[in-house]
């Protein structure tokens, strides 16, 4: 290796190096003045600013780092939601009276964030099986720490032990997994891997097997059905910006993950219409399609009888992986224009609605869907935000997740997987039913006791308007994000 | 006389299961993580067996990554699991459950 | 003719009979005078207190985990070594970059004070006139 080649590397390694960079920073600055707390999501913000520079850079780029990681657009796209998603999350921080709690530990929770950022970048372009169990480890032991980070509570070291040990086994079983591919095709390279794919003949039980290891781990980290178990849980126990860090940015770099997994190991030819061919090793589709009618009808029906509204964003998150599931399950282009639409809508809804539960329950302290009953009149513009973030997430149409689950819906309909679009269809249905609830209990239920009106800052509500504005302009006007996802389903080699 | 490939992998697939059960049936958080490691280093032999019979380094340096990994895994397990003792005073797993459904 | 398992067998078979037979034959051959102090547990010639089954103290864990995170870290530097020749300067710059990060971790846990062997603060009583000793506040409020 020489200077040369190194450089070229780290040409593409931009965005990754400057999150690095911002974490030492951080620590650094942590260690120096361990007075100034305050100035710390400043740093953050403005590292992150940085390198959303750099990823937007990175848009129009196309090569390999260090064979380990490719820079294209769609991973740009990726690492600009899971660095969006950053921002929010330390803005939301910053009035977050669980997190003001533990002020002497504020060092070590960005530093973890930045450490996440990291993993999910790394995740979101890593295209080989080695760098891949990294990320994923990562990703993983800064969220560990970080469910738990309020660790005086019960609540909170409980949901963390869950996530460390449910994680723990996915990771082994992932890395048996990938142990078996490495031994079956002598490479951890995903285009290696590919190219020995097409010239033998590599079926059989065994490679089945793990694949399905493998996306056992990815399934953990995206939360489809049945490697959800620690879903709710983690989300109930963890602050709430780490749980709406979780339902966002974790979420997308593990289906940024599946995807490239899916799309370069075991990819054979491109129809003409946009449908990927892939190699007869595993019947993905139906594999796919299984799991997500599995998830979103476990996670719509699952949240119909919760009580804490934490708990049942987090049955509500675990469907709308089942609706990203089935998009990504169409194996075509279009599928996967539907599921960067999709995301790119899901996380001003979702970060939204996580931000305004936690604004209420720093008030009222409780997230429990009967302590709302009546609350209406007293959150008049938390309410309002609340409702049109619920109403998006349901998917009612002059909001932007009309949007979303329209142009999944297209997708399906256009592969001609009708029955699977009217299960999903009546899914939707029955997720009215709980987020309407939630509705129900702040405005039409009467009041038990009078409560002062519950006011809001003036730096919350410019939040809170950075992501309602998206949420009700996407409805009417979604070219922007359409174009933007057409442009950024270029994949590296295809 | 070689030893043939298959006892290395039968050997790790056994540890492997071993490490499955013992998640799933012990009640003890530490013991829970043992058996994780376990998975993990059933992984490591299995690298490493692939490894020697392939006559390819890459991986023999997985197994360091993976190593580091576990080692940092069981740092931050341990630590959960002493933060989790200081509140509840119990590390047993059937005992942790004010979350559930 | 033995295989290369058969080897090891007789090897372990080896020991173990030699080790049996040396204690056996000690057993034969030493002098048997037991008394009271000899059978206790030897303690550094402390006289041997409670059973030594107690939990050790967390304190023990931190200092453990520690070492347990720096210890294995280094192993990278070993593939790092191997290589070492054929980089060069990048090489050796890669592996600076990576000590350096290790170094600013362990300022890190010492700042932090997790280096500290944590004492138990021991908070002095603090009497004024104006508000009874605990002891008596108690048993105010018990009346009331």
């Amino acid at each position: 290796m020489n200077f040369e080649s190194l450089n070229t590397s780290l040409q593409f390694l931009k965005p990754e190096i400057a999150v690095s960079i911002l974490l030492v920073v951080v620590v650094l600055f942590d260690l120096i003045f361990q007075n100034n707390k305050k100035a710390l999501p400043v740093i953050s913000i403005t590292g992150l600013l940085v390198t959303g520079y750099f990823i937007i850079e990175q848009f129009t780029l196309n090569g390999y780092a260090f064979n380990l990681l490719t820079a294209d657009a769609f991973g740009a796209f990726f690492k600009l939601i899971v660095a969006l998603s950053a921002i929010f999350v330390i803005l939301f921080s910053i009035s977050s009276s669980e997190i003001i709690r533990c002020e002497d530990r504020q060092g070590e929770y960005y530093t973890l964030i930045l450490g996440m950022v990291l993993g999910m970048f790394l995740i979101s372009s890593a295209t080989d099986l080695i760098l891949i169990y990294l990320s994923i480890e990562l990703l993983s032991l800064s969220s560990y720490i970080l469910a738990g980070f309020v660790k005086t509570v019960e609540r909170d070291s409980e949901a963390s032990l869950k996530y460390v040990i449910y994680g723990g086994v996915a990771s082994g079983v992932m890395l048996f997994g990938i142990s078996i591919i490495y031994g079956l095709t002598g490479s951890t390279n995903l285009y290696t891997i590919n190219s020995i794919l097409q010239s033998a003949q590599l079926g059989g039980f065994t490679f089945i097997f793990a694949g399905f290891m493998v996306l056992s781990g990815i399934g953990f980290k995206i939360s489809i059905a049945p490697f959800h178990f620690w879903t709710p849980d983690v989300y109930e126990g963890a602050p709430i910006t780490i749980t709406a860090f979780l339902s966002v940015a974790s979420k997308a770099a593990g289906f940024a993950l599946l995807v490239r997994f899916i799309k370069i190991t075991f990819f054979d030819s491109m129809s003409e219409s946009g449908y990927w061919i892939l190699l007869n090793v595993i019947d993905w589709q139906s594999l796919l399609v299984l799991l997500s009618i599995l998830t979103m009808t476990l996670g719509n029906f699952a949240a119909l009888w919760q009580e804490n509204l934490k708990r049942m964003l987090a049955y509500s998150s675990i469907a709308h992986a089942g609706y990203l599931l089935l998009a990504v399950a169409v194996l075509s282009n279009e599928g996967l224009i539907a599921v960067l639409v999709y995301f790119s809508i899901y996380l001003f809804m979702n970060l939204g609605a996580f931000f305004v539960v936690m604004l209420i329950a720093n008030k009222i302290g409780s997230e429990d869907v009967d302590d709302y009953k009546g609350l209406g009149s007293s959150v008049s513009f938390l309410g309002v935000a609340l409702a049109i973030f619920l109403l998006s997430l349901a998917g009612l149409p002059p909001t932007a997740g009309f949007i979303a689950k329209l142009y999944l819906f297209i997708a399906l309909i256009d592969a001609n997987m009708v029955t699977v679009a009217i299960i999903a269809l009546l899914n939707t249905v029955v997720a009215y039913y709980y987020y309407v609830r939630v509705l129900k209990n702040l405005y039409l239920v009467r009041k038990e006791v009078e409560m002062e009106p519950v006011g809001v800052s003036f730096g919350n509500k410019i939040i809170i308007l950075l992501l309602l504005i998206p949420v009700l302009v996407f409805g009417i006007y979604f070219t922007p994000i359409v174009n933007l996802a057409k442009s950024s389903i270029a994949f590296i080699g295809f | 006389m070689q030893i043939p490939i298959e006892y290395y992998l039968i050997l790790s697939a056994f540890m492997f299961s071993v490490g499955v059960v013992g998640v799933l049936t012990r009640r003890n958080a530490i013991v829970v993580f043992m058996c994780v490691e376990l998975m993990l280093n059933s992984a490591n032999l299995t690298l490493i067996t692939y490894s020697s019979y392939l006559g390819d380094t890459v991986g023999q340096l997985f197994v360091f990554f993976v190593m580091a990994v576990a080692a940092a895994e069981a740092a931050v397990g341990l630590a959960i699991i002493i933060a989790i003792f200081r509140n509840k005073l119990t590390i047993n797993i059937d005992e942790i459950n004010i979350l559930k459904w | 003719m033995l295989t290369e398992f058969g080897k090891i067998f007789v090897f372990f078979l080896t020991a173990i009979i030699f080790v049996v037979i040396a204690l056996f034959v000690a057993k034969l051959i030493r002098p048997s005078r037991p008394t009271k102090e000899k059978l206790t547990t030897y303690e550094c010639g402390e006289n041997p207190e409670g059973s030594p089954w107690v939990k050790f103290n967390i304190r023990f864990y931190v200092v453990a985990l520690i070492f347990l995170i720096f210890d294995v870290e280094v192993v990278m530097l070993i593939p790092w070594a191997v290589v070492y020749q054929q980089l060069g300067f990048v090489g050796y710059l890669l592996g600076a970059i990576f000590l350096i990060l290790l170094g600013v971790g362990m300022a890190y846990e010492w700042r932090k004070g997790d280096l500290e062997w944590a004492r138990p603060k021991i908070e002095e009583p603090i009497f004024t006139k104006s508000i009874p000793p605990p002891e008596i506040q108690k048993k105010l409020t018990l009346t009331e």
